[in-house]
Order: structure tokens, then C-alpha cells, then sequence
């Protein structure tokens, strides 16, 4: 089986590595969208105005409550045709994403000292510019780190995407399965590119994590 | 002057301040003393209005700024706390700044001071709390005292016409008491109106013109210092005194 597996590496090598690059490409703009998306959302549910939190609160929570795989279902065929699969999945995985990250980005927030709102309003910074100078750039040391892991989760999330055939990593596997029969070693191989670049991406985001604490 | 009546707020269901009314002078210094949990700091929060009174109004130089018909909007409230400073218990300096920006954020933001303004006046400050080789350092290098200090000329660069103080010294180590003590009585000396909830006897006897004893939600008793500390007519005050003196 060991050769089989070496043997799959080998010979498949390009369409594994095309593969994890998709899959790379797809996870970072996810992370990168889903952050926007989930900043907007979390500054929604902090806000005094209840429409927005209640908007933002239902959005959260249909999304974390539905699997992600019917998400992609749903936009892929609610989407006009002449959209991409690549862009379907891409926005399904965006929009599942942000309700993570808001959450993390919400958390983030409140776990920044009430004492330095009261000081900055004290001042008579407006909420905004408290917001902006004093409350956010603190948020940040909570949320990278845990941003970080999100991007590790997006990762192999990203694999249910190949329902639709995008070409990544997952698809790569569908593609050597069939052709040589060899579906055991096949997933294995995948799961070996699938693990190292997410653990790859958890290294390093633990020296980020260690470089944030020094200038703590 | 600041005027507050019949001052009532609730945190759910505890009953924090219970028809407090208080009526301070330009220029007064005010201590306001009483066992924890007696509502002491969250009528200071109420008198600039970090937290909202659930009844009753608060008036500042002459203009009401919180009653049941009078709710004024986020920008003139934000106006309106520029003119009072305020020191917290736990110093709440801004770690993310130096101690120069801690100073200079909010003249610069709020009142469109020039930098160059602003970093001259933070400068003139640092010296008097005897700070200024602390300028670029970050608030995590500070001790407590140096914090407190920080805190203190941060809110006076706002040059307010009010310092209220929430407990200024009691996070800190007792050797520190003593170098944040001088820098309040500095404050006090330039002729400020003061207000300070506090649980240094000493201190408040020494500065205040009026002491205020609060238990429960309510003013059980106010007098001048020597009223309050020498002859107290209240048997809680009494009890209060005879514990902590």
C-alpha cells in the first residue's frame, strides 16, 4: 500500500499540487472576504441600533446553524448560470466564513477592558474615535490568532467545495480514484497534502501568535 | 456647578442610587466616602454621564444635561465630558498608545489642538508628575503609581473644569498611595471643583470642604470635614467611622 501510495505522489504530482493550489487560492480569499464580511457583521451586533444587531444576530446564526455543504448547494443553484463554479463556491464559502469571523471579531472586541471605552468617552472621544483609536487596536491581539485558525479550518472546508468539481485538491482525488482504482491510497495522498498545509499554516500562525505577546 | 436630583438607578434588579441629590459648587472639593457596594461610583459615573441615571437630572453650569425631557445628542454629550475629567480605580491608561499619545490622543482628536500644540502642553505636564523620561514608553513598563499619575495629566490636558476621581488609590500598592495623593492635592491646589470617592479618611479630611457619607443607594449624611469625621450625627456613619478610622 506504502508503494502505492509513493507511486500516486509521483506520477499525480502536478494535479496534486494544481490541486492544493485552488485550494489555497479558494481559502485565502474566503479568509480574506469573510474578514470584511465578518467585520461588518460584528460591528452590526455591537451596534445600539436593533435592526442592525438583529440582522446581523439572524445572519449569524441561520449560517452557523445550516451545513455548509447545503450552503454551497443553495448558492451554486440560486446563482445565474454564467457565474463560475470556482466564484460559487468561493462566495457560499465567504459568506459561511463571515459569520465566523464576526463572531470571533465580536468576542474580540468585548474582551477589551469596559474601563477603556469609559476612559477614551470619559475624554470626550466620540464612540467612533474610541472605537478606531483605542478599543480595535487592542481587539486585534484577541482576534489574529484566532482568525489564524479559521484560515486552518477554511482550509478543509474548502474540500466540499469539489462537489462542484473546481478543480482543488479534493477534486484532484476524484480525478486519481477513478483512474487508477486506488481510492483508499488516493484519499490518503490528499490527506497528506491536506495536512501539511494546514499544519504548516498552524506553525506559523503560533510564531505570529508568540511575536504578538512579546510586544505585549 | 453641577447639580444632581433625585438621582435613581437600577442594575437590574439591584437598586444602586436611590433619590441621591447633590449640589456642588465651582471650585468645591468634594469627597464622597461609605462602605462598597454603596453606590458611590456609579454616582460618579452618573455625573458625567458614562452610565444614564434611570430618573431624575443632572445639570452642569446651569444647562440640564440629563433629565426625563432633556436628552441631549452623542456630540454635545461628548462636548459636554470634555470639560469634566475623570481618573479611574483601575487607571484604565490606553496600552496601545505611548505615554505621550495617551496624553495627546484626545486634545488632538476632539479639540483640534495642533500636535505640535499638544505634545508641548503633554510635556509640560509629564514634568509636574515627574514623568517625562516616561514620554515614548508604553503604559506596560509603568508601576501603578506612574499609571495613575499618566491617567491624571491625561484627563487635565483636556484642561476640564472637573476632576472627579473614582477611588484613585485603591488598586494601588501601598507605597504608591502617597506620590498619586501629591499629584490630587496639586489639583486640588490649582482650584479645580473635585469630586472624589475615596477610602483615604486621611486624605478626604485633609482636602474636601464637604465630605459626603453614602450607604445603600443614598446620602446618609454630609458636612464639613470636621462634621463628619469628628461628629458624626448618623449612627451608620458612626459604625462606618468606627471601622475604618
Amino acid at each position: 500500500m506504502i508503494n502505492n501510495v509513493i507511486d500516486i505522489i509521483i506520477e499525480y504530482y502536478p494535479l496534486l499540487l494544481k490541486g492544493l493550489g485552488i485550494t489555497a487560492l479558494l481559502s485565502l480569499v474566503t479568509v480574506l472576504f469573510g474578514a470584511v464580511i465578518g467585520m461588518i457583521i460584528a460591528l452590526m451586533r455591537l451596534s445600539n441600533n436593533k435592526l442592525l444587531k438583529g440582522i446581523a444576530s439572524f445572519y449569524v446564526e441561520v449560517i452557523r446553524g445550516v451545513p455548509l455543504l447545503l450552503q454551497l448547494l443553495i448558492i451554486y443553484i440560486a446563482l445565474p448560470s454564467s457565474v463560475s463554479k470556482f466564484v460559487a463556491a468561493a462566495i457560499a464559502l465567504i459568506i459561511n466564513s463571515g459569520a465566523y469571523v464576526a463572531e470571533i471579531i465580536r468576542g474580540g472586541i468585548q474582551a477589551v477592558d469596559n474601563g477603556q471605552m469609559d476612559a477614551a468617552r470619559s475624554l470626550g472621544l466620540s464612540k467612533k474615535q474610541a472605537m478606531i483609536k483605542i478599543i480595535l487596536p487592542q481587539a486585534v491581539k484577541n482576534i489574529l490568532p484566532a482568525i489564524g485558525n479559521e484560515y486552518v479550518t477554511v482550509i478543509k472546508e474548502t474540500s466540499l467545495a469539489s462537489t462542484f468539481y473546481i478543480g482543488d485538491l479534493m477534486t484532484s482525488q476524484k480525478y486519481i480514484g477513478t483512474e487508477t482504482y486506488l481510492y483508499l491510497e488516493s484519499y490518503i495522498v490528499v490527506a497528506i497534502f491536506y495536512f501539511a498545509a494546514t499544519f504548516t499554516l498552524s506553525k506559523l500562525i503560533g510564531v505570529l501568535e508568540r511575536r504578538l505577546k512579546v510586544s505585549d | 456647578m453641577i447639580k444632581a436630583y433625585n438621582v435613581c438607578k437600577s442594575f437590574g434588579s439591584n437598586q444602586v442610587l436611590r433619590d441621591v441629590s447633590l449640589e456642588i459648587k465651582n471650585g468645591e472639593v468634594v469627597s464622597i466616602i461609605g462602605p462598597s457596594g454603596s453606590g458611590k461610583s456609579t454616582f460618579l459615573k452618573c455625573l458625567n454621564l458614562l452610565e444614564n441615571p434611570d430618573s431624575g437630572s443632572i445639570s452642569f453650569m446651569g444647562e440640564t444635561i440629563f433629565s426625563s425631557e432633556v436628552k441631549l445628542k452623542e456630540k454635545q454629550l461628548d462636548e459636554f465630558r470634555q470639560k469634566i475629567g475623570m481618573v479611574f480605580q483601575h487607571f484604565n491608561v490606553f496600552p496601545n498608545l505611548t505615554v505621550i499619545d495617551n496624553i495627546t490622543l484626545a486634545p488632538i482628536q476632539t479639540k483640534k489642538m495642533s500636535k505640535e500644540d499638544a505634545i508641548k502642553k503633554a510635556y509640560e505636564l509629564l514634568d509636574i508628575v515627574g514623568l517625562t523620561d516616561k514620554a515614548s514608553s508604553y503604559p506596560r513598563t509603568l508601576s501603578g503609581g506612574q499609571k495613575q499619575r499618566l491617567a491624571i495629566i491625561r484627563a487635565l490636558a483636556m484642561e476640564p473644569t472637573t476632576m472627579l476621581f473614582d477611588e484613585p488609590t485603591s488598586a494601588l500598592d501601598p507605597e504608591m498611595v502617597k506620590e498619586v495623593l501629591e499629584v490630587i492635592k496639586n489639583v486640588v491646589n490649582m482650584g479645580m471643583t473635585v469630586v472624589i470617592v475615596t477610602h483615604e479618611m486621611n486624605f478626604a479630611r485633609e482636602v474636601s470642604d464637604r465630605v459626603i457619607f453614602m450607604d445603600e443607594g443614598k446620602i446618609v449624611e454630609k458636612g464639613t470635614p470636621l462634621q463628619i469625621f469628628d461628629n458624626p450625627q448618623m449612627d451608620r456613619t458612626k459604625l462606618f467611622l468606627s471601622k475604618v478610622l
